[in-house]
């Protein structure tokens, strides 16, 4: 079996190349950025390692075709990291192929000449493990960079770029936070009522050494945090010793991305919040009353 | 300027439940339309407005697709037409097909500018349905898309990065998905679902469009319920929020995790 990994310009990807290599066969990184990423991934552990090029003024996204076109009729299994990036490239690849897309994977292995995969579905809600047989495109948790272990040889392919360009590009106001990195966070809901009562969070976040987090309508819909610390389905799935849902109701699109926490406190005013059927310790109450005694008793 | 929303027919899976064998029980979980995809018509209907273009809404699935209340939950957020992909074949299609299917739709419609999506469906919530539909169609795609205008004959896209934003432009028709928070949705009124009624629907077999086969086959051999850790499901009395406080300090502290 011969496996491809598509690559966007980040070399994160440790999880993708230990996938591979556990499958046996030839394993080849279709890397698109610039050549030291492609370096660091040749020495990541794959066999090779084609680069299509640093994309200079284009986004990676413009490479998709020309990633699809370098990845052919190879058959076997593609996979991507579960970034932007990445899945469009490995769209792309997909579509070319005409292969099956899995995400959600969490274990991936051989068997004959096809795949068994068993993966989340339906938003967490239930697990399945499929007979895969035929290309298959595979998005994977990316996983650290892959450390040092060996000299690839990195191949150059002249890519033409699709008709996309970058104009501008702007740093957010957010400060960013790294949320799957935190030993403990505090996740703020709808439960809080003003933007100005977040300094009463934080207070609670930095009173227990906590990174701060949030349901999907603080950073989406309401703009009071950055994108990066909303905690869900489609943002960052945690696993901390220890998570504070604050006025959060305990719908599953948050949940799934708490479930690996050690311990969950849940503080909310309705005793019938679905978030306690899911808590270690749950306080029904007001969290403008609760939170500031909780911030005192940890100091 | 002619533009394709693709939506989605689909129920919520907070409103599924799950047997002890991990099967999905879907009948008690009504369909909708999916919960993203309004604000993708929204951004559509905007571009279309301020161009003179035209929004046509795209869906394939099966048959209950193209059932009259599906029909007029679409048609009533300002789509000017819509194609409906309406095959029993697509039940329990997966990503590549749909999205083999809806690009055969595409280029069936003829002509297209853009095809915006909603960021996510809210059954499955891959986000890989409209990055397959720009590979099938050799177009580029873009997720997170915040706002989309036309400048000098150039699709301005303007989108969410990891620590900031990005401003893009594209020369061709492009696959744009759209962040959650592109825009804010109109509700439709009695007006627009009266409306909905008298807009032209072209409703189409998969047969009738140009689809390639796929090639693999993915068969189920187990499903589960997820693995969850057991809780403690311990309440604390809060009457007196600072005995409550310092009683869930104890109970950390024991447990080891402060």
């Amino acid at each position: 079996m011969s496996t491809w990994i598509v690559v966007a310009g980040d070399p994160a990807i440790g999880n993708l190349v230990e996938t591979a290599r556990a499958l046996g066969g030839q394993v080849t990184a279709a890397v698109v950025g610039p050549r030291a990423v492609a370096d660091t991934i040749a020495a990541g552990g794959v066999d090779r390692v084609v680069w299509l090029g640093d994309p200079g003024q284009a986004p990676v996204e413009a490479y998709a075709s020309a990633v699809a076109d370098a990845v052919g009729a190879a058959g076997g299994a593609v996979l991507g990291a579960s970034r932007p990036g990445d899945r469009v490239l490995l769209g792309a690849v997909a579509a070319r192929l005409q292969a099956a897309v899995l995400t959600e994977a969490s274990s991936v292995s051989a068997e004959g000449d096809g795949l068994v995969v068993t993966r989340t579905i339906c938003g967490g809600i239930a697990e399945e493990t499929v007979m895969v047989a035929g290309p298959v495109a595979l998005v994977l948790d990316g996983g650290p960079v892959p450390a040092a272990s060996g000299a690839a040889p990195v191949e150059e392919v002249t890519a033409s770029p699709l008709g996309i360009t970058v104009v501008e590009t702007n740093a957010s106001s957010f400060e960013q936070v790294d949320l799957s990195a935190a030993a403990r966070v505090v996740g703020i809901g709808r439960g809080l009522k003003a933007q100005g009562d977040l300094a009463m969070i934080e207070a609670l976040a930095e009173a227990s050494k906590a990174e701060l987090g949030c349901s999907r309508p603080v950073a989406e819909g309401l703009n009071w945090l950055g994108k990066d610390r909303y905690i869900g389905v489609s943002g960052q799935h945690i696993a901390p010793d220890l998570y504070f849902a604050v006025g959060i109701s305990g719908q599953l699109q948050h949940m799934v991305g708490v479930r690996g926490a050690k311990t969950i406190v849940a503080i909310n005013s309705d005793p019938n919040a679905l978030v306690f059927k899911e808590a270690d310790y749950g306080l029904v109450g007001d969290l403008y009353q609760i939170v500031p005694a909780l911030t005192e008793a940890l100091k | 300027m002619k533009i394709v929303v693709a939506y989605k027919w689909a129920p919520n899976p907070q409103d599924a439940s799950v047997g002890a064998d991990g099967v999905v029980d879907w009948s008690r979980a009504k369909s909708g339309i999916s919960e993203y995809d309004p604000v993708a018509i929204e951004l559509a209907r905007r571009l279309a407005d301020a161009t003179g273009g035209e929004v046509i809404g795209l869906t394939a699935g099966p048959k209950s697709v193209d059932a009259s209340m599906a029909r007029k939950a679409a048609l009533s957020r300002g789509f000017d037409r819509a194609v409906i992909v309406a095959d029993d074949a697509l039940e329990g299609a997966g990503t590549t097909e749909l999205a083999a299917v809806l690009a055969a739709a595409v280029r069936h419609i003829g002509e297209v500018n853009l095809v915006i999506t909603g960021d996510s469906s809210v059954d499955v919530g891959a986000r890989m349905v409209p990055v397959v539909l720009a590979g099938q169609l050799g177009w580029p795609a873009v997720g997170e898309v915040t706002a989309v205008s036309v400048q000098a004959g150039l699709l301005r896209v303007e989108r969410d990065i990891a620590g900031g934003t990005q401003v893009l432009e594209i020369s061709g028709p492009a696959v744009l998905a759209a962040s959650t928070n592109a825009a804010v949705p109109r509700i439709p009124g009695m007006r627009d679902i009266l409306a909905a009624g008298k807009k032209p629907v072209e409703t189409l077999e998969v047969t009738a469009l140009d689809v390639p086969a796929g090639g693999t086959t993915v068969s189920v051999t187990h499903t589960s319920r997820p693995d969850l850790k057991a809780r403690k499901q311990q309440m604390i009395d809060t009457a007196d929020p600072a005995a409550a406080a310092a009683e869930l300090v104890d109970a950390l502290r024991s447990a080891g995790v402060l």
